[in-house]
């Protein structure tokens, strides 16, 4: 058992590191395609991981919540967001007010931040600490990207990193919630983006552009 | 089975509304709609006041604590819907924008707040309060206006990452909860929670780390200093009727969730922590908004900081607990409904009239507008918390509670802003009810009759809770109070 236990902390670290590498790569991507693409797998990253869980604890619920990620995550919403950059005919540049540079010094702050934070929780949940502090990370990038990138496509993609992140910490700290919650939560995500998708067209043809930093009538 | 009612009237109340292209049939099936719906609300209400408890399944449940918000929510849906029957008489006829899809937009929303009322699971109530955002969003963003949309926007953007860190919150809860031993299945349950807390060992710090993240996240959408950025935008933008169930109901069921976890956080590791937290963001909330209500231009934004400002006082009741805390807050959320729905409903008939809502735009009200200015008067002087009206009385409970505890800092500061909010409110009062006849005088200012009813019934109500609590309320709130303890 030690020593199953001893390979699963390993799996975990190093699917880890894969998460910090994506992470790392989606604050420096200049063009809104390449941060889709690394959107689409980290989420991969993530199925992998939750179809692992599903083996190792024998949980049938994993596995489909597996099969919901590959499909809805790695898949359909990269889809869809290719087909809204697409339609609004937006440009590719994603307006950063963050130099790449600047965004690597922050995000490997953040890394390191992401463990300092999960130190004392650790050992108390039996998870190795870089499983703990890859959600953290994600959390706090997809945060960053939601303040640093003007545009509205990306604060979005934002948006869904921090969702990956919050997912991640339930996958790693209780093996997921029960499925009926998550099948809800991904139904909110599906709709919200749709919702975010009507407000980025009405965006485009109220005020002729997609950057939302623009968006300062409303004040005081 | 009755608690199914609720739901699926709204549901398919918002798919039948969909049906009718014209105005006037849509808005009378609306009507109807409104009116089963609160009786189905009024029979679940009764049989929880016979019965204690109701649930049907695992995830729906009732008890006194949500029997209480589903009475506010009766009571302000059914004013609101009224009123709106005679606001929006001059639609818009885009494509989301004529009066069919109000209010199919408008039950759907009533959907999802009615269920965050009645779900029995953390996990379901988290689902639902996030359906209240995107149900609400499209109805913020109704005017399709250049404020309209970046409003839209902003809600739909602060309050989804808000409620994430609330969803974080709910799954730091569901760990400490799976590690002291729960079944995974019931861990979520409310119910199962409060009856398993005293006999387990929590790890009282994931506890209180989930309080954190929960606190953050539906203060999002309470609208608690500094996270508050969407709740002016919001109110000001929305059609009228839409900025009243906002601030009359939305942040209740917001408040409501987090009532929730204050009792299963305090029976796990103590009222302190959570208590403290409520009274830090109570107070910060309320200084704030009070100052800001200083500075404002538009009065619907005006009556937004004031939601602020009351849901601060509300959490401030909470925070100082006892009975006296806890019977102020829950009667203050009421009375804050109905005293701010009738503020809306009056600022509505000035946009009517006017055609803005600049307070600098808007003057001599009271000759133009007598019976709107009634309203507006009543309501003012309601929602400053002066005599004889129902908010005197919940704040001076929430006071003489802060007194009988000593914490003299938070009952000076509650007073300093009080005073601050009635400066500001009869400066405002006074210059848009005198002053010169306006330049374009209004078209015309008589009342509908569906405006005239709601707005009566909202202001003898206020008087009336101010001079007398109903024995029956007094009873549903003490229900309400001993799921609390």
């Amino acid at each position: 058992m030690g020593l199953v236990a001893f390979a699963t902390g390993k799996i975990l670290s190093s699917f880890s590191v894969f998460l910090f590498l994506t992470i790392l790569l989606l604050v420096v991507s200049r063009r809104f395609s390449t941060s889709v693409m690394l959107f689409s797998v980290q989420s991969a990253i993530i199925a992998a991981e939750a179809f692992a869980t599903g083996f190792r604890e024998r949980l049938a619920a994993a596995y489909v919540v597996a099969a919901l990620i590959v499909l809805i995550k790695v898949i359909a919403i990269p889809c869809a967001f290719f087909g809204l950059a697409n339609h609004l005919k937006t440009s590719s540049d994603m307006k950063a007010s963050t130099t790449p540079t600047q965004s690597v010094f922050i995000a490997a702050a953040m890394i390191y931040l992401s463990y300092a934070a999960v130190q004392s929780y650790g050992l108390s949940v039996h998870v190795p600490d870089d499983a703990l502090a890859a959600p953290v990370a994600l959390i706090l990038t997809g945060a960053f990207l939601m303040v640093s990138r003007n545009k509205a496509l990306m604060q979005m993609l934002g948006l869904l990193v921090l969702e990956n992140g919050i997912f991640l910490a339930a996958l790693t700290t209780t093996f997921g919630m029960p499925l009926i919650i998550e099948i809800g939560v991904f139904f909110d995500i599906l709709i919200g983006l749709l919702l975010m998708g009507i407000f980025a067209f009405r965006i485009r043809d109220t005020f002729d552009h997609l950057d939302v930093s623009k968006l300062r009538r409303l004040r005081g | 089975m009755i608690l199914l009612a609720p739901l699926l009237i709204a549901l398919l109340g918002a798919l039948v509304v969909l049906g009718f292209r014209n105005h006037q049939v849509a808005t009378r099936a609306a009507l109807l709609i409104t009116g089963l719906e609160i009786a189905s609300l009024m029979v679940i209400i009764r049989q929880v006041h016979e019965r204690g408890v109701l649930q049907v399944g695992r995830y729906l449940r009732v008890d006194g604590l949500s029997s209480f918000f589903l009475i506010n929510i009766a009571f302000i849906s059914g004013l609101v819907l009224v009123y709106a029957s005679g606001y929006m008489r001059h639609p818009g006829e885009g494509r989301f924008t004529s009066p069919r899809w109000f209010y199919a937009l408008v039950f759907l929303f009533l959907f999802t707040m009615i269920s965050v009322c009645l779900s029995a699971n953390l996990g379901l109530m988290w689902i639902m309060m996030e359906g209240t955002t995107l149900a609400s969003a499209l109805l913020v963003g109704f005017y399709n206006t250049k404020g309209a949309v970046e409003a839209g926007w902003k809600y739909l953007m602060v309050c989804t990452v808000g409620i994430a860190f609330a969803l974080f919150g709910t799954i730091v809860l569901y760990l400490a909860a799976v590690k002291a031993g729960m079944n995974p299945d019931t861990a979520l349950d409310w119910a199962a929670l409060m009856e398993a807390l005293p006999r387990m060992g929590f790890d009282s710090h994931l506890v209180k780390l989930a309080f954190v993240f929960v606190i953050v996240g539906y203060g999002t959408k309470i609208g608690f200093v500094p996270m508050h950025s969407w709740l002016p935008d919001a109110h000001a933008e929305a059609p009228t009727p839409v900025s009243a169930l906002l601030s009359a109901v939305l942040l209740n069921c917001a408040m409501y969730a987090v009532m929730r976890y204050d009792a299963i956080v305090s029976h796990a590791v103590g009222a302190a922590f959570p208590h403290t937290l409520l009274l830090i963001f109570g107070v910060m909330s309320m200084v704030v908004a009070g100052l800001l209500i200083l500075v404002q231009r538009n009065l619907k934004r005006l009556m937004a900081y004031s939601s602020i400002e009351h849901m601060g006082i509300v959490a401030i009741g909470l925070g100082l607990g006892g009975p006296l805390g806890l019977f102020g807050a829950l009667l203050h959320i009421f009375n804050h409904s109905v005293g701010k729905s009738l503020l809306f409903f009056s600022a509505g008939n000035i946009r009517e009239n006017f055609g803005t809502l600049r307070m600098d735009r808007v003057t001599g009200m009271a000759r133009t507008l007598p019976q709107t200015s009634v309203a507006l008067v009543v309501g003012s002087l309601a929602i400053v918390g002066l005599p004889p009206f129902s908010l005197f009385v919940s704040e001076f409970a929430i006071l003489s509670e802060a007194f009988s505890q000593r914490r003299y800092t938070v009952a000076v500061l509650f007073l300093a802003v009080l005073s601050v909010v009635f400066g500001g409110f009869t400066y405002y009062l006074l210059r848009m009810l005198c002053g010169d006849d306006p330049k374009s005088a209004p078209a015309n200012g008589r009342l509908l009759p569906s405006e005239y009813s709601v707005m009566g019934i909202a202001g003898i109500c206020l008087l009336f809770f101010g001079v007398r609590i109903p024995h029956i309320f007094t009873v549903i709130i003490q229900d309400a109070m001993a799921v609390l303890r």
